[in-house]
């Protein structure tokens, strides 16, 4: 049968990796069982203050093995009681990052998969971040410790608006480069209309428009 | 000798797509790159505030040209963990192979993609031809083309339809004798071998930081698969193993990412065989469309605060969807979708990979991490 990391073991390094990064100041971590089509799949959840958000990435990277930020996005909640913004890290401990070598040749760092244990168990992690209410949401950058981040931030800064404190060479990367300062899409003042499907097809040139629309850009 | 800046693209065969390379050069040497993307945002993270779930398969579709069922099966798998979702076994098979059918539709477009790219003009025909037969495959289960709106939020649209698994097995038989044919026009091509082997190291110990995901670090001797690292649908079922190059320790250059994609056609032509064996029910049988064997019961509203989230092995690496639901009646629409497309992470990496080569060997390069710009601008 194909090899796969049992839900088991992800359960019990998830536990621990919630316990530890829990020490930190202003971090609480939990197990979070989510569903994956036919089966149960653990991660681990976890908020920070923004403050204790870089210190809480340099353990991550150095004593926990994460190694692979995978995603990271940028909300908008204008209408929200306890946020204003958030900022959620999909992170990931591959466990593959640094494979060994035998007379040149690159060897497969997990052998066994159904038996792997402990800090060898490749799990997702699940950091949001909520900043308060400012016209320049920022949050420390974390493009030193993992490249991968780089064009992420890039682009939830530029989709988003929320910057990153220590980031190198930002700039826009999905909008084009003349885009106005301080217009960012997915935001949500930037409202998008439902369209029925009827408007959408019968009247695309908005002829037949309601006296109530009149002056929405479509 | 002077350097200066060019710019490749957004019009040229390199790019695969539409976007633009400046690359530095030094005489025919590059020295420094940057991408520059963007060119066809559509925007889809938004336009899917406004669309309720099942809306929203539809878009993810038409992420990657090359391969709609991957993009529409991460977000179902992501839909289906936001609304607490469980799918019948039947329908995880049925998506399986869906999902690897595709898969192998997309690695011979690049195959047939990357021939041209460094003059060998004959292999594009050759593959478009037996991608034609996973797509009549495709087109019998979703009822089109290429944008096949099959998956659903708790199942698949329809049951294999009669004769699917004879059909199947008989066109998969044939591919597996036609890869041959492939390797023995690419393997023995002197052209192809001296523009492709050296060319491109990409190293294995910083990929992963990186977040160079998928076929790109399995060239590079990485075992590394979100299939069995985060293990989702039916794939342990199945006796598999991920395929991974024997790289060196200098990493992976062009030659091996090929190899590796014409290995991870195999491997996929395999899994469809052993899930037709598989198959609860078996193949034969045909269910009527929203029978409960293949769709589950699903909610249309996601509960206040509730998120979904979930990794899935794209043809191009790792893919993953986020969304963030419910709130103040709008329980039906999502309140952010957000996006992972692997080769919006790949591109500047790849980018990082010509320093140091020749301007000749940029399509080479390029070419050979497999770009796809539709789910890189989104």
């Amino acid at each position: 049968m194909g090899k796969k990391v049992t839900a088991a073991a992800q359960q019990k390094a998830a536990e621990a990796l919630a316990e530890a990064i829990s020490a930190i100041d202003g971090v609480s971590a939990a197990l979070d069982t989510r569903t994956s089509g036919t089966q149960p799949r653990h991660t681990v959840s976890a908020t920070s203050t923004p403050d204790s958000w870089r210190a809480l990435a340099e353990t991550l990277a150095a004593e926990h093995g994460v190694d692979h930020c995978s995603m990271i996005t940028g909300i908008h909640w204008p209408e929200a009681a306890d946020k204003t913004w958030e900022v959620v890290y999909h992170l990931m401990r591959t466990c593959v990052s640094d494979p060994a070598s035998i007379e040149g040749v690159v060897q497969p760092n997990i052998t066994d998969a159904d038996n792997v244990e402990g800090a060898d168990v490749p799990l997702e992690i699940q950091i949001s971040v909520a900043l308060p209410d400012t016209r320049e949401p920022a949050v420390a950058s974390v493009q030193d410790i993992w490249v991968g981040a780089d064009w992420n931030e890039k682009e939830t800064w530029d989709l988003v608006g929320i910057d990153f404190d220590g980031h190198e060479g930002m700039r826009r990367v999905l909008n084009p480069h003349e885009t106005p300062v301080g217009y960012h899409p997915l935001q949500k003042q930037h409202k998008l209309r439902y369209h029925g499907f009827e408007e959408m097809y019968d009247d695309a040139q908005g002829f037949l428009r309601k006296p109530a629309d009149s002056g929405k850009v479509k | 000798m002077a350097e200066m800046w060019i710019s490749m693209g957004p019009q040229h065969p390199m790019t695969h797509g539409l976007w633009t390379l400046k690359v530095k050069v030094d005489g025919e040497t590059v020295v420094d790159t940057e991408p520059d993307l963007g060119y066809i945002h559509r925007g889809v993270e938004k336009i899917c505030e406004a669309r309720d779930f099942t809306q929203i398969t539809t878009y993810c579709d038409r992420l990657c040209y090359a391969s709609a069922n991957t993009w529409s099966h991460a977000y179902i798998y992501a839909a289906e963990d936001l609304l607490g979702v469980e799918v019948p076994e039947r329908a995880e098979y049925i998506r399986l192979i869906a999902v690897e059918l595709q898969r192998i539709a997309s690695h011979l477009m690049w195959l047939g993609a990357y021939g041209p790219d460094i003059g060998n003009l004959s292999i594009m025909v050759w593959c478009l031809r037996e991608r034609e037969m996973m797509m009549d495959l495709l087109q019998e289960l979703g009822g089109s083309r290429m944008h096949y709106n099959f998956p659903r939020i708790g199942g698949v649209k329809r049951d294999l339809p009669h004769g699917f698994a004879q059909r199947a097995r008989a066109k998969l038989k044939l591919f597996l004798n036609r890869i041959q044919e492939y390797e023995s026009l690419f393997d023995e091509s002197t052209v192809f071998l001296v523009r492709s082997q050296g060319v491109g190291y990409a190293k294995p110990e910083e990929m992963i930081n990186h977040g160079v995901t998928g076929p790109n670090v399995r060239a590079a001797g990485v075992d590394y698969d979100v299939r069995w690292a985060h293990p989702y649908s039916v794939y342990s079922e199945l006796d598999w193993q991920p395929s991974v190059e024997r790289s060196s320790i200098k990493g992976a250059d062009c030659y091996d990412r090929y190899r590796i994609r014409v290995e991870e056609m195999r491997m996929s032509a395999s899994m469809v065989l052993q899930a037709l064996d598989k198959m609860p029910g078996g193949a034969e049988t045909y269910h009527e469309p929203g029978d409960p064997k293949i769709l589950a019961k699903a909610p249309s509203r996601a509960p206040e605060g509730a998120t979904g989230s979930h990794h899935f092995e794209d043809s191009r690496g790792e893919s993953m969807f986020y969304l963030a639901g419910g709130g103040e009646g709008r329980g039906k629409m999502p309140y952010r979708v957000s996006i992972r497309s692997p080769m919006f992470i790949t591109i500047p990496y790849a980018a990082k990979c010509m320093i140091g080569y020749k301007v000749a060997d940029i399509p080479a390069i390029m070419g050979s991490f497999d770009p796809c710009i539709g789910e890189t601008d989104r």
